[in-house]
């Protein structure tokens, strides 16, 4: 397939996914906060927030003030804000309409719809007056996508690159949540509920482990081979997909996403997250990133313009 | 004028024709045989029905993103996507009529495609036989010397050509202009009839009409007999696309996915050693046939705009060389210039030995003392048309134009009488379109496709445009216009009609003599 198409296609899944995974952070954290009692901590859940989505810096020069309702504008609707769940929208169904020939006409109205629906609203308003069912919404609707996406489309490489871009994502998205949490060094049980509850992994918390342990969950969330969201449940599915990918077994981004997977898989849950745990995660979220940065160097290379030489030339191709 | 009589039912209680000539209504009031079925329909449906399905139609183009792109002033990201508006009452064609515009329409594209080989690749016999004149040729904007020597494969210079046509006050099909370039808008063709069977099923029900979906299979059969000769039996095929933000990318989406094949961007390929690759995830791939929907000037920086970052460095030599074919060939242009345009019927008797079938609208030659003089003399009753341009823009209609533009008019032909040309006002058929609750007429006219390769063929029916504002003539879309399912029926004219409702006049239409204009240069030689 075109290395441009491939590329479109990997960043409709990492921004749709990122859509999804702020409107989780900002639903619990909001929800959390009206229980909580106002002021210092406050400020700091919203910092949380920007931290794990990997936009406190942006943030800081927009010049907002540090507050839930400005956050959550920022983060929402925000048109200068690339990382805002508007934006986000608006980028995957962009990139997706220049791959529209290959996408299933109910995938792409599934998308499109979802893109309009944000549009007409005014999210302002939905932010201040009714911020659950907005987040709400838009779960459903980019999992409606996905929904779309895992019944119908064929298991072609144009289903892969779209799927990698959405594993990368939601395994870094999940290993920033894990760091900021683990980072406060947090003993506070809402706030780790919270966290889970973000990864719909609370029941399933509930129902394996007894009692309220940071080193249980740390586990689950990052070790957990059945949680959907869990990171290395995340990565395992990108494992396989870029096996089925690349042609070559020696692909720079193969290797590092196994070598890493590995580790987690076979990692001795109680030496990990010991004192260690902190910048095991900082490694694992840079890894994360290296096989991104492998992936695209490896198959979107249009946009490298290497000399033609150093190309793998295929004159007449495999055929389709 | 003319009121419909209570035999057609509701829907054309109070119809008026008003003296123009009516696809579905007679110079009598009477309802065409070939809209009864329609007719007979509509009436079992109320208005709140129609106003259903309307909004049906919209929501669900809407969703699937099948619009056009109209640009803003300055800022892309203030770039409007439009739904192209659809009317639900398709426009009728009888087996007969349609029989006689198909063998018209094969015709003047042969000839087409003979005149644009002779002119790049043929030593312009034409020109040397005193048929056209070559200042002509060369000072056409569309004339391409960058073109000259690069082959065809079997000639098929256009190989989709959109044939603008329209119907006098009498019902005569004329061409009014022909489109050789990129025309665009066979998407409509599909979706329309896709939406119309979705949201007014029961129109179907009695009648047979001949089905468009095939169209995707038909461009990539054509597009594959024109791949080089090395490529052999099955060439990969592209679609060229200048990018989403190009006001016709839904278009170039529905014709890559219909045919199944790669839709890229300039910058998805690469010329090495004269040939072309598109760069994919597993190397470069080797591309035989270009079907592009990027202007000429834009296609390779090398050769024409050096600025264009929409083309392909090296694609001319690759095409020159033979191992590419792009689709349609560069430098048509100068068969779509409306000076040029007036010689086609003599094209056709040069290169095939046959009287034009469909004529051309009467046109005068500005260049032409005399034709100037009579056109100067009648500015108010003409309309003017630059002769490079497309989609309605800089024409000046006499009668609804005012003193200062008919003086800028007048101006402008006495400064560059070759840009431009005067045809009479030729009002247009009209259609009865869907007005609130009530039906209306309004000025039509058709676009059908026509596919060079092996054969020249035609897709049935075609594009109808429709002037949506009342009394307008524009039809284009990017001003006001919309269009309508267009079907060609599986039989004759009046064969569905048990009284034999007068098929006189649509007769009547197939033997029109061909007529030229009294004043024109090349009508008789």
């Amino acid at each position: 397939m075109l290395a441009r198409t491939a590329e479109y296609l990997f960043w409709t899944g990492r921004y749709l996914e990122r859509a999804e995974d702020t409107a989780r952070l900002l639903d619990v954290t909001y929800h959390r906060l009206l229980e909580a009692t106002p002021g210092h901590e406050e400020v700091e859940a919203w910092l949380d927030v920007l931290r794990a989505v990997g936009l406190a810096d942006e943030f800081e020069v927009s010049g907002r003030t540090l507050d839930g309702w400005s956050v959550s504008e920022y983060l929402v609707l925000d048109p200068a804000n690339r990382g805002s769940i508007r934006q986000c929208v608006t980028q995957a169904r962009s990139n997706a309409r220049g791959v529209r020939e290959l996408l299933a006409v109910e995938l792409w109205e599934a998308l499109n719809s979802l893109h309009l629906d944000l549009q007409s609203r005014d999210l302002a308003l939905d932010v201040q007056l009714q911020p659950h069912e907005l987040y709400g919404l838009i779960r459903q609707g980019v999992q409606s996508v996905i929904g779309v996406v895992d019944g119908t489309w064929v298991r072609d490489d144009a289903w892969r690159f779209f799927m990698l871009g959405l594993l990368l994502e939601r395994a870094e998205m999940g290993v920033r949540s894990l760091r900021i949490r683990q980072s406060r060094h947090d003993e506070d049980v809402h706030e780790w509920f919270a966290t889970l509850r973000a990864a719909s992994a609370l029941g399933a918390y509930r129902r394996r482990y007894a009692t309220f342990e940071p080193e249980a969950l740390i586990e689950l969330l990052l070790l957990s081979s059945t949680l959907p969201r869990s990171v290395l449940f995340s990565l395992r599915g990108a494992e396989t997909i870029l096996t089925d990918l690349v042609a070559d077994e020696r692909s720079l981004s193969l290797r590092l996403l196994g070598r890493l997977r590995a580790e987690l898989e076979f990692a001795d849950p109680i030496e990990l997250v010991g004192p260690g745990l902190e910048s095991t995660l900082e490694v694992v979220e840079a890894r994360i990133r290296e096989v991104a940065a492998a992936v695209a160097a490896e198959s979107f290379l249009y946009r490298v313009d290497l000399g033609l030489h150093s190309l793998h030339l295929v004159p007449g191709g495999d055929p389709r | 004028m003319h009121t419909v009589g209570g035999m057609s039912g509701k829907w054309f209680e109070g119809y008026t024709t008003d003296g123009f000539f009516d696809e579905a209504v007679d110079g009598g009031g009477g309802l065409r045989p070939h809209y009864e079925s329609i007719a007979s329909t509509l009436d079992a449906l109320d208005p709140a029905d129609l106003t259903r399905a309307e909004r049906r139609r919209n929501a669900a183009f809407r969703t699937q993103g099948i619009t056009f792109t109209v640009y803003a002033e300055d800022d892309e990201s203030t770039d409007i996507e439009r739904t192209f508006p659809m009317d639900l009452v398709p426009r009728v064609i009888p087996a007969d009529e349609w029989a006689f515009l198909e063998r018209g329409l094969i015709q003047r594209v042969t000839a087409l495609n003979r005149f644009l080989d002779d002119l790049y690749v043929g030593g312009m016999q034409i020109v040397k036989d005193g048929v056209v004149p070559r200042w002509l040729l060369i000072t056409s904007d569309g004339f391409t010397p960058e073109a000259f020597g690069v082959p065809v494969p079997l000639g098929a210079r256009c190989l989709v050509a959109g044939i603008d046509i329209i119907r006098d006050d009498q019902g005569a099909y004329r061409v009014l202009e022909d489109n050789l370039r990129c025309p665009s808008g066979i998407s409509y063709v599909v979706e329309n009839r896709s939406a119309l069977m979705r949201v007014l099923p029961q129109l179907f029900a009695t009648e047979q009409v001949q089905p468009v979906d095939q169209y995707g299979s038909m461009l990539l059969h054509a597009l594959q007999r024109v791949g080089p000769p090395a490529a052999g039996d099955s060439p990969t095929v592209v679609v060229l696309t200048p990018g989403i933000y190009n006001s016709a990318y839904f278009e170039h989406v529905f014709l890559a996915s219909q045919m199944g094949v790669e839709l890229v961007e300039g910058r998805d390929l690469v010329v090495e050693d004269h040939v072309v690759y598109m760069r994919t995830t597993q190397g470069l791939r080797r591309v035989d046939v270009i079907y592009r929907r990027i202007d000429d000037d834009y296609l390779d920086p090398v050769v024409f705009r050096p600025d264009s970052a929409l083309g392909v460095p090296g694609l001319m030599a690759a095409a020159r060389a033979g191992n590419v074919t792009i689709a349609n060939a560069v430098g048509n242009g100068v068969a779509d210039d409306k000076a040029v345009y007036a010689f086609v019927p003599e094209m056709i008797r040069y290169y095939l030995g046959e009287e034009p079938i469909i004529d051309n609208v009467e046109t005068f030659l500005l260049w032409d003392p005399d034709q100037r003089a009579t056109v100067l003399d009648r500015l108010d009753q003409l309309v003017v048309k630059p002769v490079a341009e497309a989609g309605g823009y800089g024409l000046v209609i006499g009668p609804h134009a005012t003193d200062a533009e008919l003086a800028a008019a007048r101006q402008q032909i006495l400064d560059d009488p070759r840009n431009y040309i005067a045809q009479e006002v030729i009002s247009l058929s009209r259609h009865p379109c869907l007005v609130e609750d009530h039906l209306e007429g309004r000025h039509v006219d058709l676009r059908p496709f026509v596919l060079s390769g092996e054969d020249v063929e035609v897709v049935p029916g075609g594009l109808t445009r429709v002037a949506l504002r009342k009394g307008s003539l524009v039809v284009n879309s990017s001003r006001g216009g919309g269009s309508k399912d267009t079907w060609v029926l599986a039989h004759a004219a009046g064969d569905a009609s048990a009284d034999g409702e007068d098929p006189g006049e649509a007769t009547e239409v197939l033997t029109a003599p061909v007529r030229t204009a009294g004043l024109h240069p090349v009508g008789r030689r």
